[in-house]
């Protein structure tokens, strides 16, 4: 028997998400073990006082669209643009087929789960980094930059 | 990066993979209770697609009560997935504990054994996926402790 803290559980899934989609292996595992990591991640966030990637993209929503929408329901429509739900519920009167963008999905679901990790425990670890630099390098970093220069001063930072 | 059409079968297939994979390579054993479960998910629906009884209801037969009852489905699941600590990996919900314990070898195997009761029972699955792991199995577990020759006249030891 093992006595293992949310963060260790967390760690270890995102670490073997990163590890896969590094290695260009299986996309519909990294979106599962990132998204469960994100699960476990997000509570984590608030139990430090520190927002978490759900709210900061409520408050994003609230600037574009209006509105803030609720947290469970706004937690579950990014699940489902990620293809989390895809994978892990299937209801009796769901579609036996489901559109997905793997590549991309797998890219985003780690990218919210990573944003969430680092609120915690920075970017030292060689996962993050290699994740990190793999963004930087596939969505074009040094425009992201620039283009986040026109974002409002309220937006550029989450409440830490 | 595009869209693509994808069966469930199909992602639970590729979850169950890398479960196996990262089970039997001693790689992550903690992730691959959260791939086995998810695909799982996808699979028990699937049978029941088939018009056949999933594992769960075949578990749930075995557990009838003294007025003759058979226990719901939805019990018999969430009480094996409670045991395998499925949930607990993927959700961490306001007032649970940071620290969870769990035999994450026994865990893992469980999962992936009940996830492929479901597999095996699809006509599409993976044959050489099966046989690869009852051969893993066969050199790798205690025969004493294990079934590992998949014997229908063999009894588990009794619980120390």
């Amino acid at each position: 028997m093992q006595r293992l803290h949310r963060t260790d559980i967390a760690r270890r899934q995102l670490e073997t998400a990163v590890e896969l989609f590094l290695q260009g292996l299986d996309r519909s595992s990294v979106i599962t073990l990132a998204g469960a990591a994100s699960n476990v991640l997000d509570s984590l966030v608030r139990r430090a006082g520190k927002e978490p990637f759900v709210d900061y993209a409520r408050r994003v929503h609230d600037h574009v669209v209006g509105g803030t929408p609720k947290r469970r329901s706004y937690a579950h429509h990014i699940d489902v643009k990620l293809g989390v739900v895809a994978h892990k519920h299937f209801a009796p009167t769901d579609p036996d087929v489901v559109e997905l963008d793997l590549e991309k999905q797998a890219a985003d679901a780690l990218a919210r789960a990573i944003a969430d990790y680092t609120a915690l425990y920075g970017q030292n670890e060689p996962f993050v980094k290699a994740y990190l630099q793999w963004a930087w390098g596939h969505t074009d970093g040094p425009a992201q930059m620039e283009s986040f220069k026109s974002v409002p001063a309220k937006l550029r930072k989450t409440r830490r | 990066m595009s869209v693509g059409q994808y069966t469930r079968f199909q992602l639970a297939h590729s979850q169950l993979d890398a479960a196996i994979g990262l089970y039997v390579t001693n790689r992550d054993r903690l992730s691959a209770i959260t791939l086995a479960g998810a695909a799982d998910v996808l699979l028990s629906q699937l049978v029941l697609r088939t018009g056949k009884p999933n594992f769960t209801d075949r578990l749930a037969e075995k557990d009838v009560t003294s007025e003759g009852t058979v226990p719901p489905r939805e019990v018999v699941g969430q009480k094996v997935n409670d045991t395998l600590h499925i949930n607990q990996l993927k959700h961490f919900d306001d007032g649970a504990e940071e620290v969870i314990e769990l035999d994450v070898d026994e865990c893992a195997l469980a999962a992936i054994l009940k996830a492929l009761a479901n597999y095996v029972d699809l006509p599409e699955h993976d044959k050489n996926l099966v046989l690869a792991f009852k051969l893993w199995i066969r050199e790798n577990l205690d025969p004493k402790k294990y079934n590992v020759n998949c014997d229908s006249n063999w009894t588990a030891p009794p619980e120390a």
